[in-house]
């Protein structure tokens, strides 16, 4: 049996290690507390939050280079292509399934982008800087359903 | 005209703490306070990390599910009945979440925690350069070889000076009194796992 001076002394230096080594990323706060500031967001409006797709291929934009982010929820899918130009960058989109969606793309400290996607659900947006940056898709179809992405760091 | 001016500076969860604090912030924000909306991310946040990480999820989809938790909850604002139990809502909710999350991601391969271990992450692992001592490093290892329910308790309890232990119960669905022995057993098999590690 053993005492509870030694359950403890265990329970202590768990708490060192999971606080040493895992403690919650930098800006978790921040990011979290960006997400949810949506502006204009009518309560009777139903908010789906779409999840990314794979996060194996998204590490690469992750990790701060360019290319395609998939997410979905429900029947919605949306294909994001992101390119370099300059300091800012150019994202094409395509919506599943297709519709003139509205889009708007909020970039941390950088207010929002918004478009319309074409009746095939393609979408392009120039001169989005770069940041913590949240996709939001308002689906024109089915009336008050917009769709909401965590952030991601592009 | 006065008192409106006094109602907004002295905000109505100052010198509160733990539920009652959530509790104040919660009537807050559903009156539309974006700021009392925001103290209740900087509160607990942690938490919902925590129990995100404990349900196996790799740092960056736990930072997901962090922020998809967050915004269930702006969604069911009106909807919870009780604004004391927030907590216990938000380790229910991250659980699931994290749950729905973990299967669809490892619908190929179920991942085991020593394999997940040894998956390469983009993000640098701070392991490295924290376990400077081998008797850290094997404790650390033993930890994640512990079943999922005693790293996610263990978890909560290091964070139990900060959300309520009776909300861990509670999201636990485990009778109050049973926390403190289920602990014990939990600590005795991360001893054992420990041990054999450092015997072979």
């Amino acid at each position: 049996m053993r005492t509870n001076q030694a359950d403890d002394e265990l329970m202590a230096e768990v708490a060192r290690l999971v606080n040493e080594l895992d403690p919650p990323p930098p800006g978790l706060v921040e990011r979290a507390q960006f997400a949810v500031a949506l502006d204009d967001l009518d309560r009777h409006v139903e908010l789906e939050v779409a999840q990314w797709a794979d996060t194996r291929t998204l590490a690469g934009v992750r990790g701060g280079l360019p290319g395609t982010i998939t997410f979905f929820v429900g029947d919605l899918t949306v294909m994001v292509n992101v390119t370099r130009t300059g300091e800012r960058q150019r994202i094409d989109g395509w919506l599943v399934p297709a519709g003139a969606h509205g889009v708007e793309i909020r970039v941390a400290e950088h207010g929002s982008t918004v478009t319309t996607a074409d009746e095939g659900g393609r979408f392009v947006l120039t001169e989005v800087p770069r940041g913590t940056t949240q996709l939001l898709v308002r689906m024109n179809a089915e009336q008050s359903r917009t769709v909401v992405t965590p952030t991601v760091d592009l | 005209m006065t008192e409106l001016q006094t109602a907004s500076v002295v905000k109505p969860w100052e010198g509160l703490e733990g539920r009652d604090r959530n509790a104040a912030c919660m009537i807050a924000a559903r009156d539309g306070d974006r700021e009392a909306f925001d103290v209740l991310i900087v509160d607990l946040a942690p938490l919902v990390w925590h129990v995100a990480r404990g349900s196996g999820l790799d740092r960056t989809t736990a930072e997901d599910v962090v922020q998809t938790v967050w915004l269930a909850l702006l969604r069911h604002l009106d909807r919870l009945t009780e604004p004391r139990a927030l907590a216990g809502w938000l380790i229910t909710t991250t659980r699931r979440e994290a749950n729905r999350v973990h299967h669809r991601a490892t619908g190929q391969i179920e991942l085991s925690p020593e394999v997940a271990e040894q998956t390469p992450t983009t993000e640098p692992s701070p392991e490295h350069e924290v376990l400077r001592h081998e008797r850290d490093h094997q404790l650390w290892s033993a930890f994640h070889r512990l079943s999922q329910r005693c790293q996610e308790l263990l978890r909560l309890t290091v964070l139990a000076g900060r959300a309520e232990y009776r909300a861990v119960a509670e999201a636990l669905h485990m009778p109050h009194g049973s926390i403190g022995p289920t602990r014990g057993r939990c600590l005795n098999n991360l001893r054992s796992l420990y041990n054999g590690d450092s015997g072979s």
